[in-house]
């Protein structure tokens, strides 16, 4: 699904953010990606929702080289890519409906059908009764469920959350995880950034953590030699109490656009 | 082409772009104008060449009326043995009289006056006269006969329509470069105000045509909405110069017509800012894409 092979990426003329990383996400896995804050999780998952091009090394998603594909190619990748930003990145001058509903009309979807899914899923998140309010009116909580839902709503092969439960309160984000792991069933290759290390243990999935750059693997309950406390702030973050049985209903059926564009 | 999707704020909440059907009426109410000045003036000059094209003067200015007379005559069985010549006409003294008037003043062309005889010739549009022999005919019966086939006054005049109709294309051609610039400036400026909402797009999976088809859509708009205006304060002008211009032409000189016809061709003038404003922008918008990630 995804593979880096000595990537390394800077901002202009300044010195490298992500050095040397090389890694492979099958398809239909999870994965955490952690690190202290600067160390390159958000450079990293540009690179990954193809914001940016890297500096050095090579990147294959879907199968393809992504490094020197044309811009006019860029689009049908992105198509299969749902992105959590961290800033939510909502159009302020859109609905929440409409919002969520733009994948799905970028991909030629038309019609009540469309509304229709979105309102069921923005009800599922809990914004029934916030559906036709634009974000400027929204809290950071509810911006956050928007943008989740606008990143699901085309069920993605592959989504991409940075810190997606960093702003709702803990039963919101035990359903957002439960959304998450879902779509990871059903074959979404899913990657959260995320400083909540509770969450990572009690989901119990691969870890990428990065630090200064550097990137390190490792496995669903093992433990990082170097790892140090203070690289997590967890005091900002409240973490969900993940338990099966108390992930409420299940998620709606995400609706699929441009089924040709997938894989 | 790629399918239309909204996600541009309001056109009311466009600040970049506020502003712009108003500047698009005044480019269109310029280049209407100027247009209609470049087809009014080559209509009226066009009418008066070809008035006086196939048209010959021939004046006898003999003192001696008798002698005159014979002259008048001759001349013109001379003039009508002649191939290509069509008619020979003597203008009487009332028509003489209406030509000079507008110099004169009514009732100032007296008898007393040393007014010559002129004849009124017109030739064949098909067939050449060869105006040399004529000439040197002429010249045999008398010097006092005078040939003008107006062509120093017509090339000079010919000139001139050249002149003024150029100016008029050239004005029209700086209008629609200006109006160019500013669709370009205004599809930038509004980029940059919506710059967050072009990379959400590109993130979401948009291609750059739908970005160009929102922005094209939206000019060819403005093009629309400020292109009626201006036309219509064209056609309020160009009525206004119809009504002051009726108590100006006095005899003095012919006012040329106002063309109906060429009236209805200026409606196509705000499709064509629609489409200049709709092709702009739409490059505009592709080329500065295209320099992004």
């Amino acid at each position: 699904m995804i593979h880096f092979e000595n990537v390394g990426m800077r901002y202009g003329m300044e010195s490298e953010v992500l050095k040397d990383i090389s890694f492979n996400l099958k398809p239909g896995s999870l994965h955490f990606l952690t690190g202290p804050s600067g160390a390159g999780k958000t450079s990293l998952l540009k690179l990954m929702y193809l914001a940016h091009r890297p500096s050095r090394g090579k990147i294959t998603m879907f199968h393809e080289d992504v490094v020197n594909t044309s811009r006019r190619d860029l689009p049908k990748f992105r198509r299969k890519i749902g992105v959590v930003f961290q800033d939510f990145r909502l159009l302020d001058h859109l609905t929440a409906v409409e919002n969520v509903a733009l994948p799905l009309r970028i991909a030629g979807g038309k019609g009540a059908e469309i509304e229709e899914h979105v309102e069921e899923l923005l009800a599922w998140v809990g914004l029934k009764g916030r559906m036709k309010s634009r974000p400027p009116t929204l809290s950071g909580g509810e911006k956050q469920r928007v943008a989740i839902a606008r990143a699901v709503i085309k069920r993605p092969d592959l989504l991409l959350a940075d810190e997606p439960t960093g702003n709702v309160d803990p039963v919101i984000a035990k359903r957002i995880m439960h959304l998450f792991l879902e779509l990871n069933k059903l074959g979404t290759t899913t990657v959260i950034a995320t400083h909540d290390m509770e969450l990572v243990k009690m989901v119990g999935a691969d870890r990428m953590h990065l630090t200064d750059g550097k990137l390190q693997l490792i496995k669903a309950g093992e433990s990082m030699p170097d790892m140090q406390e203070e690289d997590f702030d967890f005091s900002q973050y409240q973490s969900p109490t993940l338990n099966q049985d108390d992930y409420g209903p299940r998620p709606y059926d995400p609706v699929d656009a441009d089924e040709g564009d997938r894989e | 082409m790629s399918h239309k999707v909204h996600f541009l704020p309001d056109e009311k909440n466009h600040e970049a772009t506020r502003l712009l059907p108003y500047v698009m009426a005044v480019m269109v109410y310029l280049s209407a104008l100027a247009l209609m000045g470049g087809m009014v003036l080559h209509k009226g000059f066009g009418a008066w060449t070809d008035t006086l094209s196939n048209k010959l003067t021939v004046q006898i200015t003999e003192d001696d009326p008798e002698k005159r007379a014979a002259q008048v005559n001759e001349v013109t069985a001379l003039l009508k043995a002649t191939p290509g010549i069509v008619e020979v006409r003597r203008l009487d003294d009332q028509e003489i009289a209406q030509l000079l008037e507008p110099w004169l003043g009514a009732g100032n062309v007296t008898n007393d006056l040393p007014i010559p005889d002129i004849l009124d010739v017109t030739m064949s549009q098909s067939l050449k006269v060869n105006l040399n022999a004529v000439q040197s005919m002429v010249a045999q019966i008398s010097d006092n006969i005078h040939l003008d086939d107006h062509q120093q006054w017509l090339g000079r005049f010919l000139r001139l329509m050249d002149t003024v109709e150029y100016t008029a294309l050239g004005i029209l051609f700086l209008v629609v470069l200006a109006t160019v610039c500013i669709v370009i400036f205004g599809t930038k400026a509004s980029m940059a105000e919506n710059r967050e909402t072009i990379a959400i797009m590109h993130h979401l999976g948009a291609q750059d045509a739908m970005i160009a088809r929102a922005y094209q859509d939206r000019f060819m708009k403005y093009g629309l909405k400020g292109g009626a205006f201006g036309l219509l304060l064209t056609y309020i002008t160009l009525i206004s110069l119809i009504y002051l211009s009726r108590d100006l032409a006095a005899g003095l000189v012919t006012i040329p017509e106002m063309p109906l016809q060429e009236g209805f061709i200026l409606l196509i003038v705000p499709f064509f800012a629609a489409l200049i404003s709709m092709v702009t922008a739409r490059i505009t918008v592709m080329r500065d894409l295209g320099r992004m990630v």
